[in-house]
């Protein structure tokens, strides 16, 4: 993706709107599946919590169910 | 007396299927949460079958009804220049650990109009084509665009599944 394009005209907000929803779905499914790509790999809560830029407790609440099951390939978590 | 606590408590029934089948397709959608439209999913897969049957008039599905909330997503992300083939949307089913699960808005939303639908309508237990009613009301998000994406008028679904109702 190089450049997202403005967004739809001001007169077309469900347009706009329906944007923002998806790339916000977008957006969710790519977290997940980085944060269980990145622990599978051996990363610590910590490390994923500071590269999302969000505190260790919340990276860990949002996501830990997901990836509980993945087996890390090195290390362990720290949480 | 005793036939309205029984309609009530075959409603108790039905959302108490309505509700987990919501989750699932979430779930199985890669979503945390369900919104109006996995209700709408959960619905079709309802006992009742009046949903299905909605739907068969219409020529759609439970399968078309799903590839068609990827392509409302999928159109709205190329009105801001992202095309599909740039970013993968296919969500990667979860697995969810929570035993007590919440809805999204929009799924709170249609709960609620379908209660309220429910209290006006005193002689029918909760029958899927109820959601149906409830999702053709809604006017923005996620469904609507599902619905105009498969050419549906939402309108004369709605009315089919009125008609449904009144048919039982």
């Amino acid at each position: 993706m190089k450049h997202i394009e403005p967004l739809p005209p001001p007169n077309k907000p469900e347009d706009a709107l329906a944007a923002v929803v998806a790339l916000r779905h977008v957006a969710e499914q790519l977290e997940r599946k980085a944060v269980k790509e990145a622990i599978s790999q051996g990363w610590s809560w910590s490390q994923v919590a500071q590269a999302l830029g969000v505190s260790k407790q919340a990276a860990h609440k949002r996501h830990a169910a997901y990836v509980s099951n993945t087996k890390r390939r090195k290390g362990k978590s720290d949480v | 007396m005793f036939k309205r606590l029984l309609l009530r408590f075959r409603d108790m029934q039905t959302i108490g299927k309505l509700i987990p089948g919501a989750d699932e397709h979430a779930n199985l959608m890669g979503e945390e949460t369900p919104g109006a439209e996995h209700f709408v999913l959960s619905a079709l897969t309802l006992e009742d079958r009046t949903a299905k049957r909605v739907f068969d008039k219409f020529g759609i599905d439970s399968k078309k009804f799903q590839s068609a909330i990827k392509s409302q997503y999928i159109e709205a992300l190329s009105s801001v220049g992202i095309s599909g083939q740039t970013i993968e949307i296919d969500p990667e089913p979860i697995k969810s650990g929570k035993i007590f699960h919440d809805s999204q808005p929009s799924g709170q939303d249609l709960m609620k109009s379908l209660y309220a639908l429910k209290k006006e309508d005193k002689e029918l237990p909760l029958q899927g084509a109820h959601v149906i009613i409830v999702a053709t009301s809604i006017e923005h998000g996620v469904v609507p665009r599902a619905f105009k994406a498969l050419g549906v008028d939402r309108e004369l679904l709605g009315k089919a599944a009125r008609e449904e109702l009144a048919s039982i």
